[in-house]
């Protein structure tokens, strides 16, 4: 059963079509103890693998896998982080990505599936000059 | 910011599945951005200012 209509479907696939790398999704879960909010991220992340063949999703276990989910620097679940190919994006989301961070994570997919970081040149330079060191950007959100 | 450097990372934090983060930094009201743990950010600024703000430029620059 899909989540969205297959109009809102439509939209979202037409959104993606811009994306010309491949895009992974390494989805972090576990087998034992997971919230239920790791169903609701599978569900959410199957739905967006479905809308483009460019996008693919990979499960990678908390428990199991510790070393490659500390590689991502991923220490609970559900969280997804997204790939261009096999490049770490360095986008993280952290929590079922439902509501309006599924629109969200469209956006994070378009970012990691094309080139362009859609900021302005002002700001790119900005980044270019002033980040030298580690900078952990952490966006706390809510589902509506 | 993130895809356009390799330093910096960024995580979109769902405050209702992850409340002991969301207590930690004291979230009260979404959006709140949290750089490093030290530098708060609320609300949804435009661009200018967010990328000053988290990069820790004062917002004159």
């Amino acid at each position: 059963m899909s989540l969205l209509s297959e109009q809102d479907r439509q939209t979202v696939r037409d959104h993606l079509a811009a994306i010309s790398h491949p895009v992974k999704l390494l989805f972090f879960t576990q087998t034992f103890g997971a919230p239920d909010t790791v169903a609701i991220a599978k569900q959410v992340l199957d739905e967006l693998v479905s809308l483009n063949d460019r996008i693919s999703q990979e499960e990678v276990n908390l428990v199991l896998d510790r070393g490659r989910a500390a590689q991502y620097g991923v220490d609970a679940v559900p969280a997804v982080a997204l790939l261009r190919g096999e490049e770490d994006t360095r986008m993280r989301f952290m929590g079922a990505p439902a509501g309006y961070e599924f629109m969200s994570l469209i956006e994070a997919v378009i970012l990691a599936g094309t080139d362009d970081s859609g900021l302005t040149p002002e700001s790119k330079a900005l980044i270019a000059e002033h980040a030298k060191e580690p900078r952990d950007i952490s966006v706390f959100v809510t589902p509506t | 910011m993130a895809v356009e450097s390799p330093f910096i990372r960024a995580t979109c934090v769902e405050a209702t599945e992850f409340m002991d983060l969301a207590r930690k930094y004291r979230v009260t009201g979404v959006p709140k951005t949290v750089v490093n743990g030290s530098i708060e950010i609320l609300g949804a600024l435009p661009e200018p200012m967010f990328v000053k703000a988290a990069l820790g430029l004062p917002a004159e620059s």
